[in-house]
């Protein structure tokens, strides 16, 4: 399961930032959610979504073996194990890997999908491969 | 012909929907306008402001073909 | 705190560069609800009754209010309020965008400037630490091109809001403006923020606010989330945002038309939302929360000027800046709406101002000698541009109409007052009172002068009969407590009534937000509360019974709508009169306009009764007592 974003469909609202936070935090705080949003203006005038894309690099560079995917391919951080070191946030391409002054480890979308509900203008939706692609990949 | 028409507030009570919460099937005859459909059905036009069908707006002088789905837009609160 | 305040409010002295961190008082805001109210309390409390409003001892103050950023939907409010330069009363001005939620995720309520800084400052704020940082390199600088120049220099994810040079000049109506074309346009507290010589605001925060039931406010937002989605009215706002209802306008002949001389404009269709979207959309914009987005990117495309970028034209830029104006092109109805925003001023009464002195260049009042060579045509957006330069620089006469369109008149004389569109030295919204009795009297009892989100009457005016006045008043009265309301909790009003979220609603979620178990009719009292208490602060300052400054411009009942539908309409002196008459009585204030003791003590403002009988302004006793009830919610007749 993985979120795709229509980039020219985001009007700025935050409402993906602040249920996300509520979600995984019970905390209204957009500072604490997995996805970021860009404001570009005046020039082109647009809002761009960055959503986290499963590349794993988060994974591949964190020293402690703290973040492993897992069956629906999202990458779960072990808040134990995590010691915000921050290597997972230099390296992450999309720079949608977050620390907050408030938590001793990092935080990663975990693909729970409550944006993709809240999101009302189709920016940020819910995306699966087809029955059919599934199958050509296995 | 059919025709479906949506609205919400004041206007949702008078239309009184019965495809879904905001919508009704309406039969009515080819080449009438809003305005005439409206007062056929019984509500007063003074209570629709103009009216929105595929992404645009429209006067209640407009004609709507067959199968066309017809928002009614009541005056708004002001900008 | 769990109540959706932040907790921590500050107190700035510009004068000696002193910032004071003081408790956020949740008693104040249990009784005047935020925002509005608590800005009103202050002002009348703190600001002498003889302050300049461009002194010292003028207070600005910024406050969030209780509900903004508190994910309830379109609660993105923030409110500036200070004694007007414009109206020489209450002044009380919001604007949507990200800015009081991000105020409130750094941790502050309110924030109280008091002072003159000795030399331009913008003040920062990142969480804990409070700046007053050096200014001089974005003084002088257009709002727009300050705000992109702050991001730049602080960074990306700071919400800035700014002054234009009209504001650091002192036009009296200038704006304050964020997130790129998001304005707190009204009352001039653009010109406050600039006789502080106050640049800009920056802030930025990663707190969190705490709420009292966030379970049950979840649930609810949730819900009205999933139930407006699919809302009918909901596309054609997200669409075209309040640019939709300008033909409606034309059609019921409520469009201004050349500085209100007319109604209908035959050219609307080429400027209305449709053109609006076809030919200038970038993209739509939301404020903080919000899935209405009824805000417009987009661009003015002129041959031979630069492609500006912008949000808007909204309805009232439209209507003022556009068919009031005699403008045939949205892309130039838009680059006046840039201009305004850039140069920093209110384009409601840049419209009207601008309209006022196309009326007098029309008539002779005004000659290309005055405008430095320049004529003042309608429908030409160079001859405005020459103008706004002149007027943002405060050059030449220039000077006179950086008063707004009150004082140009009271200098250009020649019965010029007959079409100055004004009440109280603030222009009119983008509705003629002429055929909407109701929306007349809204423009002349409203506490900031002729302005349309205090009371907003025109669909009642169409059902009820639009050349009767029978019942206006209770109407308007009644409006001008419930629409305050969003003001005073900092949200947006365009989510109630257009989409289905009732009073109720809004009070359940603000109830989860404070715990507080306020009812509607308790919040009724409170906004009736703070309106007479904005009232008395203005009789106060103006020394003079309220009566005296509620009458319209004398266009209103001398010249009848000249031509379109309403041709030939138009209110009498005598129904003015008795729409004045009746709405006092309503207001259980006395026939000249003056709160009398028994509706200020049933309202707990013992304090304003005994301050205005000093004065010699306490309403008389009204014979009958006062109404028990005070406004009527208008409920449309059966058909």
């Amino acid at each position: 399961m993985r979120i795709k974003i229509n980039r020219d469909m985001c009007t700025g609202c935050r409402l993906c930032l602040q249920i996300c936070a509520i979600e995984h935090f019970s905390e209204i705080n957009p500072k604490k959610a997995a996805l970021r949003i860009e404001a570009k203006f005046p020039d082109p005038g647009k809002y761009w979504p960055f959503v986290c894309t499963q590349c794993g690099k988060c994974a591949e560079v964190c020293p402690e073996d703290a973040i492993n995917q897992n069956e629906i391919g999202a990458y779960i951080v072990d808040k134990e194990r995590c010691t915000n070191c921050g290597e997972c946030v230099a390296v992450c391409p999309v720079g949608v890997v977050f620390q907050h002054s408030d938590l001793e480890h990092v935080i990663i979308c975990d693909f729970c999908m409550r944006c993709t509900e809240v999101c009302n203008t189709g920016a940020i939706v819910k995306w699966e491969k087809t029955a059919a692609a599934k199958e050509k990949e296995a | 012909m059919v025709i479906y028409l949506k609205a919400g507030s004041e206007l949702r009570h008078r239309l009184k929907p019965d495809i879904d919460y905001y919508t009704r099937r309406i039969k009515t005859d080819a080449g009438k306008t809003i305005k005439e459909v409206l007062i056929d059905l019984g509500i007063n036009p003074a209570l629709v402001a103009f009216v929105y069908t595929e992404g645009k707006v429209k006067s209640l002088d407009f004609i709507p073909s067959s199968g066309q789905s017809i928002t009614l837009q009541p005056p708004v609160s002001g900008g | 705190m769990n109540n959706g305040i932040a907790g921590t409010s500050l107190r700035i002295n510009l004068t000696i560069g002193e910032i004071e961190r003081i408790e956020s008082d949740e008693e104040v805001y249990r009784r005047w609800h935020g925002g509005r109210g608590v800005i009103a309390k202050i002002l009348y409390d703190e600001v002498p009754r003889d302050a300049d409003p461009f002194g010292p001892e003028n207070i600005f103050i910024v406050n969030v209010g209780i509900m903004s950023g508190c994910f309830i939907p379109a609660g993105s409010k923030v409110e500036f309020g200070s004694v007007s330069p414009l109206t020489n009363g209450h002044g009380d001005s919001n604007m949507g965008g990200h800015l009081g939620p991000m105020l409130k995720f750094a941790g502050y309520d309110m924030i109280i400037f008091t002072g003159i800084s000795p030399k331009p400052v913008y003040l920062y704020i990142d969480n804990d630490t409070i700046e007053l940082r050096d200014a001089s390199r974005y003084w002088g600088m257009g709002s727009l091109d300050c705000e992109k120049q702050l991001k730049k220099d602080l960074g990306e994810d700071f919400e800035i809001a700014t002054i234009g040079p009209a504001g650091e000049n002192g036009v009296l109506f200038s704006c304050i403006t964020h997130d790129f074309g998001r304005q707190a346009g009204r009352t001039g507290q653009g010109a406050v923020m600039g006789s502080k010589k106050l640049k800009a605001i920056a802030v930025r925060g990663n707190r969190s606010i705490g709420v009292y039931d966030l379970e049950s406010l979840k649930k609810q937002v949730m819900e009205i989330i999933l139930r407006t989605k699919t809302h009918p009215n909901m596309e054609p706002w997200q669409k075209y945002g309040t640019s939709f209802f300008i033909k409606w306008s034309n059609d019921n002949a409520v469009l201004p038309a050349y500085n209100f001389q007319t109604t209908y404009f035959n050219d609307v269709g080429k400027i209305d939302g449709d053109q609006l979207v076809e030919q200038c959309l970038i993209s739509h914009k939301a404020c903080f929360g919000c899935w209405m987005n009824c805000g417009k990117y987009t661009k003015a495309v002129i041959p031979g000027k630069p492609i500006v970028h912008l949000e808007g034209p909204e309805y009232e830029t439209i209507a003022l800046c556009g068919s009031n104006l005699g403008m045939k092109d949205i892309n130039h109805v838009a680059y006046i709406n840039w201009m305004l925003d850039n140069l920093g001023m209110d384009t409601m009464s840049g419209g009207g101002v601008i309209a006022f002195a196309m009326e007098c260049f029309e008539r002779g009042l005004i000659t290309e000698k005055d405008l430095e060579g320049h004529t003042l045509r309608w429908g030409s957006v160079d001859d405005v541009e020459h103008l706004l330069d002149m007027v943002a620089r405060r050059r030449g006469i220039g000077e006179w109409f950086a008063g707004g369109s009150k004082r140009a008149s009271e200098k250009i004389g020649g019965g010029s007052e007959k079409f100055a569109m004004h009440v109280k030295g603030q222009e009119m919204s983008g509705y003629d009172g002429r055929w909407s009795p109701g929306m007349l009297l809204s423009y002349m009892t409203a506490d900031i002068g002729a302005h349309h989100n205090r009371s907003w009457t025109i669909t009642v005016d169409i059902a009820e009969g639009r050349e009767s006045v029978e019942g206006r008043a209770k109407i308007v009265v009644y409006l001008q407590h419930i629409r305050p309301l969003f003001d005073t909790w900092c949200i947006c009003r365009l989510f109630w009534g257009e989409v289905d979220v009732t009073p109720e609603e809004i009070v359940e979620s603000l109830n989860h937000i404070t715990g507080w178990g306020v009812t509607v009719d308790e919040a009724l009292r409170t906004s009736e509360m703070i309106w007479n208490l904005t009232r008395c602060h203005y009789i106060e300052r103006n020394r003079d019974n309220g009566r005296a400054f509620d009458y319209p411009p004398s266009r209103s009942w001398e010249d009848k709508i000249p031509s379109g539908p309403g041709k030939g309409k138009g209110v009498t002196r005598d129904q003015i009169e008795q729409m004045l008459d009746e709405y006092y009585a309503a207001r259980g204030w006395d026939k000249n306009g003056n709160p009398t003791r028994e509706v200020l003590e049933d309202l707990g403002l013992v304090f304003a009764a005994d301050n205005l009988e000093k004065l010699g302004f306490l309403g008389k006793p009204i014979p009958g007592g006062i109404p028990p009830v005070r406004g009527e919610k208008y409920k449309p007749k059966a058909f």
